[in-house]
């Protein structure tokens, strides 16, 4: 690793246990979940009528000038309000020096959702002997679609809000590599601090993929949980009785630095992101590697950007996702990368109470691992109690579990096959 | 420890010119426009009926192994022009993938990346139709009955078809490239991010050659809606499609939605080298920028294009007056032609730095590339580089507003050593490259 140290100076987030850091962690401490049932739209024929939604939210109580993003769709506003609280922690408006075309974006951002009303009533309508029929539906949708809502679902856009709130002008990227994406942006967001192309950057993510499409879609691919009977508890990463993933939303944002910088202008550093590794599995788009080959070479990677071995890492927060695949590749995949080291590491999916973020999920598990590292304790996996002879290791099971925490390893695996681990520790 | 060179070795382009960089080119030096009456779907009560639709025998099928050929059917559009494009960037550089079988130099599966940029993947609309018409009661779309029986209608792949970071996946698997992946949507400023990011991952030894750059096909119902919503296409030109798309030129009136993409192989320059490849440039420098008024989306921005060009120069270690050439975004909407302009001369330090720079565009000839963009120019800049032509841009006549750019309706020799590029898109970010003519 050679370049400039990079510092976590701020975090924010909004997701389906808080509204902001303390309260988030405070929740996944005592194991609470924030699955219900989907009140977002009428999903109760749905395969799966639950998921992982943030509540009662207003932007308003977050920015002062909110209505400058009053076109900004449900995730966008997530990110802006998670964003303000990391610019406040790091004490970034009161900072004078501050050069804005030093100041970057690196975002893991899902695709706004569609204006799935008019969509649909554009498609029965404009349906003629089975099939659209475009000049009815082109006549239909220009009476109907509005611009913004149409142009927000660009992934780009929660970029462009945040450059508008936070005046930014440095370089500005959006990475959608699926459930890796906000990994993959913290990731590449420190390689430009540690590069010295810019001195700030807000790196995180934000996703909603809780619409009648996006259910529709993972429902589909029976990816999701459909323990309807027992909502609160579907999320059972790792425990033998798992059966899927339960949807979530929402958006986190980092403050990453130049430590340097940051030091100079005495801002509080957080942690200190060491290490980053990325891979594909270059397999399926269906499916994982069975032996978590290009998860061990993103692990690998990070490990040795990083310049740590096995034995130094202390807590790994898991991608965990619940799924019966990814649980049982993960847990191969760590074996194969720490060899005797594995069954000492402790490991958890905050996946158990939170749900999957999809692009937001990995920047989010990141907020917690700098929060086990300030408070020496370990969210733990919830609803693991039957064990699978596949997946063996400590998971912290049912309870948070004081430890001693300098550095830990976060994991995110994107559909597809896009694999993304960072490795961050206590600032010295 | 030095940064390692980066060499482009393959070009593959994916246009309505046709597949491979011979076909754009050619089309470029001939004058040629690529745009044409829609085909795909009846756009009669669009306002706009014209685009750059790719052939209409285009299909993946014909760039993938043959035991890949079934999972075309999961592919959207944009996914099967980066397959066709990856497949002709490997080809063309030499270099042996599982893909391409196995002619040329083997590089080792976790050595090489893949970085791809793209957009907003639209959902086929009578695919999702059929599924929504079993939904419906009383004329009205029914989402209990979506929930319950509706939905079973889709493929369960469904989703997969339309996450943009299939591309990526596509190709990664196609070709066994298991190094780092990346997939970059910055709208119009995709394909320059994702080239220079791909060229540090090479720089820094992380991957020995990635395959870079985006596609794109905005060319459904939905997009051609959108881009209407946005006021940014051609509406008067219907009857003269060829004529329609109007970089920086007088008669300008709006772009075009072009369907297409660009990758291109960047390779460490050492590795290059050795297995004596052909080398048509050097990546030389990189800069991204973004403006706070991006958020405006009727309003033109340049995205901050002029920063982004300027550290591009920096980065590449020269001066704005050693840039001999410049492959401008060029979108013929007449407010971003002209903010456009004014970046060049912010970025190179006057507009009589930049009236020396012989420049083109390319939108004439394919219209707005969105996020296959990016690629497509640098596969050009690259061109321009390798053979000392700069190609005419087509529908230029006479300069809008007072001109800034130095560009001409005939192809020009040049002595060129640097060559720059730059994009810029709704939202208001922007990316810039310097590439170098390679020089042993």
């Amino acid at each position: 690793m050679t370049g400039k140290r990079v510092v976590i100076t701020g975090m924010g987030t909004i997701n389906p246990l808080g509204h902001d850091v303390e309260s988030t962690w405070a929740a996944l401490l005592a194991g609470r979940s924030g699955i219900s049932k989907t009140e977002l739209f009428d999903a109760s024929t749905y395969p799966t009528t639950f998921s992982a939604q943030v509540k009662s939210f207003d932007l308003a109580a977050w920015l002062p000038n909110a209505e400058r993003h009053r076109h900004a769709g449900r995730h966008c506003r997530f990110a802006l309000a998670a964003a303000a609280q990391a610019w406040k922690q790091a004490g970034l408006e009161r900072d004078g020096s501050l050069d804005r075309s030093r100041l970057g974006l690196y975002l893991g951002s899902g695709e706004g959702s569609l204006d799935f009303d008019h969509f649909t009533s554009l498609s029965v309508d404009s349906w003629r002997d089975g099939r659209m029929d475009a000049t009815v539906w082109a006549e239909l949708a220009f009476q109907r679609m509005d611009l913004n809502r149409e142009v927000e679902q660009e992934s780009n856009m929660v970029v462009a809000h945040l450059a508008a709130e936070f005046g930014v002008r440095g370089p500005a990227f959006n990475v959608l590599t699926a459930c890796a994406a906000s990994t993959q942006a913290l990731g590449e967001a420190a390689r430009q601090v540690r590069r010295g192309d810019v001195d700030v950057v807000l790196s995180g993510g934000a996703h909603s993929m809780i619409h009648p499409y996006g259910m529709t879609g993972f429902n589909r691919l029976t990816a999701l949980s459909v323990r309807n009977d027992q909502i609160p508890t579907a999320s059972r990463p790792f425990d033998l009785t798992r059966d899927g993933f339960v949807l979530g939303e929402g958006a986190s944002v980092l403050v990453l630095e130049d430590e340097t910088r940051a030091r100079r202008r005495g801002a509080k550093v957080l942690a200190e992101i060491i290490g980053y590794g990325a891979s594909a599995d270059a397999f399926r788009i269906t499916d994982q590697d069975s032996q978590g080959a290009g998860a061990a070479a993103a692990m690998r990677a990070a490990l040795a950007d990083a310049g740590v071995g096995p034995a130094d890492i202390d807590y790994i927060s898991a991608h965990g996702t619940g799924t019966k695949q990814n649980d049982q590749v993960e847990t191969r995949a760590v074996k194969a990368v720490f060899g005797a080291h594995a069954a000492k590491v402790p490991i958890s999916s905050v996946k158990s109470m939170l749900g999957h973020l999809i692009a937001a999920a990995g920047a989010t598990e990141l907020i917690t691992c700098v929060l086990a590292i300030r408070d020496q304790v370990l969210p733990p996996t919830m609803n693991l109690n039957v064990p699978d002879p596949d997946c063996d290791l400590d998971y912290v099971p049912n309870a948070a579990r004081k430890a001693k925490v300098e550095t830990c390893l976060s994991n995110s695996f994107g559909f597809g096959g896009q694999n993304n681990t960072l490795i961050i520790r206590r600032c010295s | 420890m030095p940064e390692r060179r980066v060499a482009i070795t393959g070009l593959g382009v994916v246009t309505s010119a046709g597949v491979g960089i011979e076909s754009l080119w050619q089309a470029m030096l001939e004058g040629r426009s690529a745009v044409r009456t829609i085909s795909r779907f009846d756009p009669a009560k669009f306002p706009c009926h014209v685009a750059g639709e790719l052939a209409d025998d285009f299909s993946a099928r014909d760039f993938v192994p043959k035991d890949y050929r079934k999972a075309v059917k999961v592919m959207a559009r944009d996914i099967e022009i980066a397959v066709a494009a990856a497949d002709q960037a490997f080809r063309d550089s030499g270099l042996a993938t599982a893909g391409t079988g196995g002619q040329g130099v083997a590089i080792p599966s976790e050595r090489l990346g893949c970085n791809i940029g793209a957009g907003l993947i639209c959902s086929d609309l009578d695919e999702l139709g059929a599924a929504i018409h079993t939904a419906v009661t009383d004329g009205k779309f029914d989402i209990r009955k979506w929930g319950a029986v509706g939905m079973n209608n889709l493929t369960p792949l469904w989703l997969l078809k339309y996450l943009p970071n299939m591309l990526s996946c596509h190709v990664t698997i196609i070709h066994q490239a298991k190094g780092p992946s990346n997939t970059i949507t910055c709208g119009d400023a995709s394909g320059h991010l994702t080239v220079g990011e791909a060229a540090r991952l090479v720089a820094r030894g992380e991957a020995d050659a990635v395959v870079a750059g985006g596609a794109e096909s905005k060319l459904n119902p939905m997009g051609l809606l959108r881009q209407n919503l946005l006021r940014r296409l051609c509406t008067s030109r219907n009857d003269a499609p060829g004529a329609a798309c109007r970089p920086f030129d007088a008669q300008a009136a709006g772009t075009v939605i072009g369907e297409g993409g660009g990758l291109l192989i960047l390779e460490a320059m050492e590795h290059a080298q050795a297995r004596r490849a052909k080398i048509y440039a050097e990546v030389a420098g990189f800069g991204a920028a973004c403006h706070p008024d991006g958020i405006d989306v009727l309003q033109a921005t340049d995205g901050g294009l002029n920063l982004a060009a300027a550290k591009a120069v920096a980065d590449a270690g020269i001066q704005a007056k050693d840039v001999g050439g410049i492959v401008a975004h060029g979108t013929a909407v007449p407010a971003e032609d002209r903010c456009e302009t004014e970046a060049w001369h912010k970025a190179l330090g006057g507009a009589a730095v930049v009236e020396k720079i012989p420049a083109t565009a390319l939108t004439g000839v394919v219209g707005s590339l969105f996020a296959g963009a990016g690629g497509v120019e640098l596969a050009v800049a690259a061109m321009m580089l390798h053979t000392g032509i700069v190609p005419p841009t087509v529908n230029f006549q006479a300069p809008a507003g007072g001109g800034g750019l130095n560009l001409s309706a005939q192809a020009r020799p040049a002595k060129l050593r640097y060559v720059a590029s730059a994009a810029f898109g709704i939202g208001g970010q922007s990316a810039a490259c310097v590439l170098k003519k390679y020089e042993p």
